[in-house]
């Protein structure tokens, strides 16, 4: 059996023998592809992908639930390097974005690079080799000068704890691991949870089922999505004249750019869409108790902002009902809420978001010294511009801590973090270096004037959200611009780093 | 019961929730019910329905304004826990033949009117409000009507439903006079004005001309029941003894006012009280339907069945 599979895994990829490389990348999502992209057009061939899964994509190979998209235009969310003049709309699906995921590993001879089913373990660092060395699953080791962690933020999903949901006795969906195979028609089905997906889910899943029941914990602020097709003159002009798409997108960039003082901040901006939301909010929903369930009560910012048309529209669907009375457990046969009912269902759908690990790491990472990154995270995650971690050598992360932003597309940071390790890795290779390590006191001093800035946004506003740990410190988001952000990343300063030679 | 750690009480509350489904409503015991009783018990079980969602209504209010998350969890919960209260009366009602499948019980005027005022005002109106007439209200359900009823009614499905309900209801009552302690607590003179003054509006004005004719209305139909005034009466003697059991209890502005209020309606004495507001009484039941504005679609969400 291990060996079929060995076998298998052997046929998907040419490389059989791991041996010692510059740079290890884990994770074949949008950062391991960018990273490889950017590392090749480096001149740095020397370098593999570790991938889990048996094909790239990250978050949008997972979620292929039915209405999945971007909330950022798809202009905007793609890489510079590699714009895409065919986006079908504005606001593309998930199956369009793998698809161009797929197109870029091809454009860039990249699938040599990868190795699929290969589930890292672990990572540890031996400083007299100056090598990071990665146990995985299979039973491979490699090695690697240095290692970008890209295996994603949002990688992982887990079903929300509630008592009694592994003995539902009808068919339980992740969001994130979608069923394909499950015919919905004719089906009494029950969605968990208001956020991001679940307002791309809903909308789907009334035109299928017969009858949809959303639970909702707590309303999150609704902006409309201006999504539409795109028309064919645009993808001529955008494939003869790259450089109107660009154009676009630096619009889009800075309209973005300029949400962030109502986002991020509380501002007049802030109050002035949180009118929009309500306007929304009144222009789509006519019963006044309804719009109360809907009506958050937070301040607008404080999680992500829901981007959609038709979600309260697909909730005023004779066969859609919103239930917030709060969930006691589940049962065999359905969901029990405190009003006393049991609801009963078919399938029971769960949008509840991810694990998304504010202090411990995915696997362990072992630095200098044996020192453990999740010892080092336990009081929530810390790092040096989101990328370089004190005590971890030549490691540098993508989609890091404090590294979310909260108003424009996570590429756009992406890209920085990318350019940046670039710097690094040529540094090391380039000097010789053993050890690129960032000092202890940079980072220290970095990450108290973050949360200072921090302090002062909407995250910390006092809502619950996964941007904070269960003490209210926030890991996870940049306080500032997008431009500020790709700033402190233009250049990577050597009095900042401990450098080792070899 | 002075002063209890909130957070344990919500983890209480949180394992101590029950459902429909968890009552045989066919077991015997419905014929226990006399020719004689249903009409007024029908009377009686339709305002207890009305009240429990009224004060449904009144949590949902207090969730949106409580100062802590903690606090906003607890009447998130008694929120719904005062809506099963009302769905497993209906399916009392309907247990005893009192109502068809699906059906509601009509509300009088005066009910209309609170829930009109409720669905428009409740949610602006001042925390401390509130926190003090939802715990009286609930002394005189849980201290006078609940138990008249269980002395009235041999039903044990009524008994065992009864016993669930006044477990939640004494949950409701520790939290809101802790609450009603907390607010009185450490406040100067001047912070207890600050308290006051904001509850002086026309809302509130325009709340007491529904509120006052609901009390006394409600006042006689159960003392038509054969509810003896004293039973009431003790009900408010024992909110304000609980209420002012502490110093900080007792300078809650808020509880003075109503436990003096309360004692007031139950006090058929009172002339100077009583005449005016059962003439409004009047006037209120005079309204015709066609005049008052359409129930909010929340009433609609009341139901005797335990599956859906
Ligand atoms: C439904 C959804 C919608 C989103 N929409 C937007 C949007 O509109 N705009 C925006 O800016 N952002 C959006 N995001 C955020 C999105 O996560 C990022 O934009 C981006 O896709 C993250 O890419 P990544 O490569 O960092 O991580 P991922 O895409 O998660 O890729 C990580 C990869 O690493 C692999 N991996 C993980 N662990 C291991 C291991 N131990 N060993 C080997 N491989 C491993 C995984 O299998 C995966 O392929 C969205 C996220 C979700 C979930
Ligand atoms: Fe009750
Ligand atoms: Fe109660």
């Amino acid at each position: 059996m291990g060996k079929a599979k060995q076998q298998k895994a052997e046929n998907v990829v040419p490389m059989t023998q791991p041996g010692p490389v510059s740079v290890i990348i884990v994770g074949a999502g949008f950062a391991g592809i960018g990273m490889a992209i950017k590392l090749k057009q480096a001149g740095i061939t020397d370098f593999v992908i570790l991938e889990r899964d048996q094909r790239v994509g990250g978050t949008w190979r997972d979620n292929q639930y039915p209405g999945a998209a971007c909330d950022i235009p798809s202009n905007l969310y793609s890489y510079s390097f590699a714009q895409n003049p065919q986006w079908s709309r504005a606001f593309s699906g998930a199956r369009e974005i793998l698809g161009y995921i797929d197109s870029m590993v091809d454009d860039f001879g990249l699938m040599p690079f990868i190795r699929f089913n290969t589930n890292v373990q672990g990572m540890h660092f031996d400083e007299q080799k100056g090598r990071w060395q990665l146990p995985c699953e299979d039973g491979t080791l490699w090695e690697g000068r240095s290692v970008v962690m890209a295996s994603g933020p949002l990688a992982n999903c887990s079903l929300p704890a509630i008592d009694g949901i592994s003995g539902f006795a009808g068919k339980v969906i992740h969001s994130a691991r979608w069923d394909h195979d499950y015919d919905f028609s004719g089906k009494k089905v029950a969605v968990i949870g208001t956020g991001a997906s679940a307002v791309q889910i809903v909308p789907e899943l009334v035109k299928q089922a017969r009858h949809v029941t959303v639970f909702q914990r707590t309303p999150g602020w609704v902006l409309p999505r201006p999504d539409y097709r795109t028309p064919g003159w645009q993808r001529r002009l955008f494939d003869r004249f790259p450089a109107a798409q660009t154009a676009v997108r630096e619009a889009l960039f800075y309209g973005h750019e300029s949400m962030a003082l109502g986002l991020i901040w509380s501002s007049p901006l802030t109050r002035a869409l949180e009118a929009f939301g309500r306007w929304h909010l009144r222009r789509q929903v006519k019963d006044r108790w309804m719009r109360r369930q809907l009506t958050p009560d937070y301040r607008l910012g404080c999680k992500r902002v829901l981007m959609s048309s038709d979600y309260y529209p697909a909730l005023q669907r004779p066969n859609c009902k919103l239930v917030t009375w709060p969930i006691d457990r589940v049962s065999a046969q359905g969901i029990c809420t405190a009003e006393g009912v049991e609801h009963r269902f078919d399938a029971i759908v769960c949008a509840t978001g991810f694990e998304v690990s504010h202090q411990g790491t995915p696997y362990p990472v072992t630095g200098v010294g044996n020192r453990q990154l999740a010892d080092d995270w336990s009081g929530g995650a810390q790092a040096y511009k989101s990328v370089n971690v004190a005590g971890y050598p030549n490691l540098f992360l993508t989609f890091g801590p404090n590294s979310g932003p909260g108003h424009n597309s996570a590429l756009v940071y992406m890209e920085s973090q990318l350019d940046y390790a670039v710097r690094g890795i040529e540094k090391i290779l380039r000097e010789n270096l053993r050890m690129l390590d960032v000092k202890p006191e940079v980072q220290a001093r970095y990450n108290i004037g973050i949360q200072k800035r921090l302090a002062k946004t909407n995250w910390n506003s006092g809502c619950k959200s996964w941007y904070l740990t269960p003490d209210g410190f926030n890991a996870t988001m940049y306080p500032g611009f997008a431009t500020q952000y790709a700033n402190q990343l233009r250049e990577l300063k050597e009095k900042d780093y401990r450098l080792v030679p070899a | 019961m002075a002063n209890i750690d909130l957070d344990k009480m919500l983890e209480k509350v949180k394992s101590s929730q029950w459902l429909l489904a968890d009552i045989d409503w066919d077991a015997p015991g419905a014929e226990m019910i006399s020719d004689e009783q249903r009409p007024k018990l029908t009377r009686f079980m339709s305002d207890l329905v009305w009240i429990e969602h009224v004060g449904a209504r009144g949590f949902a209010a207090m969730a949106k304004n409580a100062p802590d998350d903690t606090l906003r969890q607890l009447y998130t919960y008694f929120h719904a826990e005062e809506q099963r209260h009302a769905n497993a009366e209906l399916a009392l009602m309907r247990r005893w033949g009192m109502l068809e499948e699906g059906d509601i019980p009509v509300p009088n005027n005066s009910i209309r009117l609170s829930i009109e005022w409720l669905d428009r005002y409740a949610d602006d109106l001042p925390y401390h409000v509130l926190g003090s007439v939802i715990p009286a209200l609930e002394v005189a359900l849980d201290g006078a009507l609940c138990k008249f009823l269980l002395d009235e009614v041999s039903d044990p499905v009524c008994h065992d439903v009864f016993a669930r309900i006044n477990d939640d209801e004494s949950r409701h009552l520790g939290v809101g006079f802790t609450v009603m302690e907390m607010q009185g607590h450490d406040k100067t003179l001047l912070d207890l004005v600050e308290m006051i003054t904001p509850a002086v509006d026309l809302r509130v004005v325009l709340g007491l001309v529904v509120y006052w004719p609901l009390l006394n209305k409600m006042r006689d139909n159960v003392v038509a029941m054969g509810l003896p005034e004293e039973k009431l009466f003790g009900a408010m003697k024992k909110f304000e003894k609980i209420g002012g059991r502490t110093a900080a209890g007792r300078r809650n502005p808020f509880f003075r006012v109503i436990s003096a209020h309360m004692k007031t309606v139950m006090d058929r004495d009172q002339l100077f009280y009583h005449v005016p507001v059962d003439l409004m009484v009047r006037l209120t039941d005079r309204i015709p339907r066609r005049l008052l504005p359409a129930v909010p679609s929340w009433v609609k969400e009341l139901t005797a069945e335990p599956y859906a």
